[in-house]
């Protein structure tokens, strides 16, 4: 994905360039205090920036959960899995043979065994955003997985057989 | 008479912690407030019953603690130092680099020749001129929402050539000045020591990597932090003993310790004691300045503040040129980076230690209180002062905004 230039700010933080296919250009800031700063730049005028916003870290977060799909999935794609140089996000539905289904989070040390971490459950109608470790792993649920491949595949495995 | 040093040291507390509370309502840098209140307080201020603002008791524990500031401030920008950084930051940023510290070392030095100070003194002028804040920059930068602008990649990576160029200055100078001599056999002699010692730690701190990493694999943040900060005391002070700065020895740690994998966690776990010693730092350099001392130094800290000005903006219009910014942006780079503020004060420091002209103090004060206030203030009203400049030189306006315009059509 070369739409994404990404550029180091020493001392502040990092700069993301978006050049959208719709034309629009999208810069965000990430600053080192956990601050988000997104900017709108005109198509012909790449100095001034139209409007900006600026998002503390819980807002970004929940913002980027929208933006990715995780709130609401669009109607469009049957299962998503998305990737972010070497971070993906993946939508993995439970069997229902699965050994984890009724144990919570928590009990399963996924985050401590993997290294991935569950970002959302969604099943039906409901929601679940951003699960603590006390939340039961539901039956034919879908999970938000988020780490890198392995760590992602491993979260799996463990979902599936209940150890690694 | 049994001093009461807590409440001394309290009453100073409650003097920097206000300094803080003012710079925070005038939206200025903190640290010109810091050293003003230094100067207010001290030997020659009032005393109001138990309220002792002489400091008399508790000066040496401030100056100390101070001292310990300058440790943290080193020790940090050494943990954030990158040479692998620079370089990556490709040739505009080189070139920029070098095309500011030609023009402004050069005018930094000129200066005090002018006025007939001796060598080594103009060595220190030259520093304390040359190099901008990099922390007063950021700031500024964060504060006015100009870090998603395309000349602050430049102007941030000016920075960072700086404080490459001050790791290296400061470890040369300090060599030349603790040494106290001046046949340039012994300066030759001061030069390479310190420099052989900076090498020669970097190398065994390369090799060294693996056990220290290993060293500070602890799982208490406590311990892991009285680990560091042993490393860093123990360091800083063997430099001491053999005439290397001990902020050159506590940059060596911070280098050294950025190549480790708890890179992170240190800096985490520093940063607060930056803050705090490094307030006090400030304060204590302006606690050791005699107000009534500044009437000689008025003059050489203005001229060299016009200079300084001049020679930045001069600089960074060029260097942002080269590299293909726009006029304004240009102009953005040069007066950003005219901010001046902890490594001045460190040099001017430095020069104390070496017993150098007392001048040098009070110069170096002037010089940055009036320079920490006008740089971030210059940053701000970039856009007008360029509109003035624009009509001179024939620049081209700023665009004004499209969507004003459709509003109005509309």
């Amino acid at each position: 994905m070369s739409l994404i230039k990404e550029i180091d700010l020493p001392g502040i933080g990092r700069k993301f360039q978006v050049n959208a296919r719709s034309g629009d250009k999208l810069v965000i800031v990430v600053h080192d205090d956990g601050r988000r700063e997104i900017h709108h730049f005109d198509n012909d005028d790449p100095e001034e920036s139209i409007s900006m916003v600026t998002l503390d870290d819980t807002e970004a977060r929940r913002v980027s959960g929208i933006i990715g799909g995780m709130a609401y999935m669009p109607k469009a794609l049957e299962s998503v899995d998305v990737a972010f140089d070497e971070m993906v996000f993946e939508w993995y539905k439970v069997e229902s043979g699965a050994k984890a289904i009724g144990k919570n989070i928590g009990e399963l040390h996924i985050r401590k065994k993997t290294g991935a971490m569950i970002i959302a459950i969604i099943k039906k109608d409901k929601r679940i955003v951003n699960p603590g470790p006390d939340q039961v792993i539901p039956e034919g649920a879908t999970l938000v997985v988020i780490g890198d491949r392995k760590q992602v595949k491993s979260c799996k495995e463990l979902i599936l057989h209940g150890s690694l | 008479m049994e001093g009461h040093i807590l409440f001394e040291i309290g009453l100073a507390l409650m003097v920097v912690a206000a300094a803080g509370l003012l710079a925070a309502r005038f939206r200025i840098s903190i640290v010109p407030f810091l050293i003003l209140a230094g100067m207010v307080v001290g030997p020659h201020a009032p005393v109001w019953g138990v309220l002792d603002f002489r400091f008399i008791q508790s000066a040496p524990l401030i100056q100390f603690m101070g001292r310990l500031g300058v440790l943290f401030l080193l020790f940090y920008l050494g943990l954030e130092f990158s040479v692998g950084r620079l370089l990556k930051a490709g040739k505009s940023i080189f070139l920029g680099g070098t095309t500011y510290m030609l023009i402004n070392f050069s005018l930094g030095m000129a200066l005090p020749f002018l006025w007939g100070w001796p060598l080594r003194e103009a060595l220190v002028v030259a520093g304390i001129i040359s190099i901008s804040s990099s922390a007063i920059v950021a700031k500024v930068l964060v504060d006015l929402k100009r870090t998603v602008r395309a000349e602050t990649e430049m102007i941030l990576g000016l920075m960072l050539y700086q404080d490459v160029f001050v790791a290296v200055y400061l470890s040369v100078l300090s060599g030349l000045v603790l040494r106290g001599s001046s046949s340039p056999l012994e300066v030759l002699k001061a030069a390479s020591i310190s420099l052989g010692f900076m090498l020669g730690f970097i190398l065994i701190g390369r090799k060294l990597a693996p056990r220290i990493n290993r060293l500070l694999n602890v799982p208490s943040d406590e311990i892991f932090m009285l680990i560091v900060f042993a490393l860093l005391t123990v360091v800083a002070g063997f430099s001491e003993t053999i005439h290397v700065a001990e902020a050159i020895g506590a940059l060596l740690v911070g280098l050294v310790l950025a190549e480790t994998d708890h890179f992170e966690r240190i800096e985490h776990i520093v940063v607060p004691f930056r803050d705090f010693f490094g307030a006090l730092f400030f304060f204590s350099f302006g606690l050791s300045i005699d107000p009534t001392s500044l009437d000689g130094a008025i003059w050489p800290a203005l001229i060299a503040v016009v200079v300084t000005l001049l020679g930045n903006f001069i600089a960074g219009v060029v260097a942002g040129r080269k590299a293909g910014y726009s006029y304004y942006g240009s102009t953005n780079i040069g007066l950003t980076i005219t901010s001046r503020g902890e490594f001045s004060i460190i040099l001017a420091n430095l020069a104390k230690a070496g017993g150098l002209l007392p001048l040098l103090q009070p110069f170096a004060a002037l010089y940055v209180l009036l320079l920490a206030i006008i740089g971030p203030l210059l940053t701000k009203e970039s856009k007008w002062i360029y509109s003035k400049l624009a009509v001179v030189f024939k620049w081209p306006a700023i665009k004004e905004r499209k969507q004003r315009k459709q509003a109005m059509e509309s």
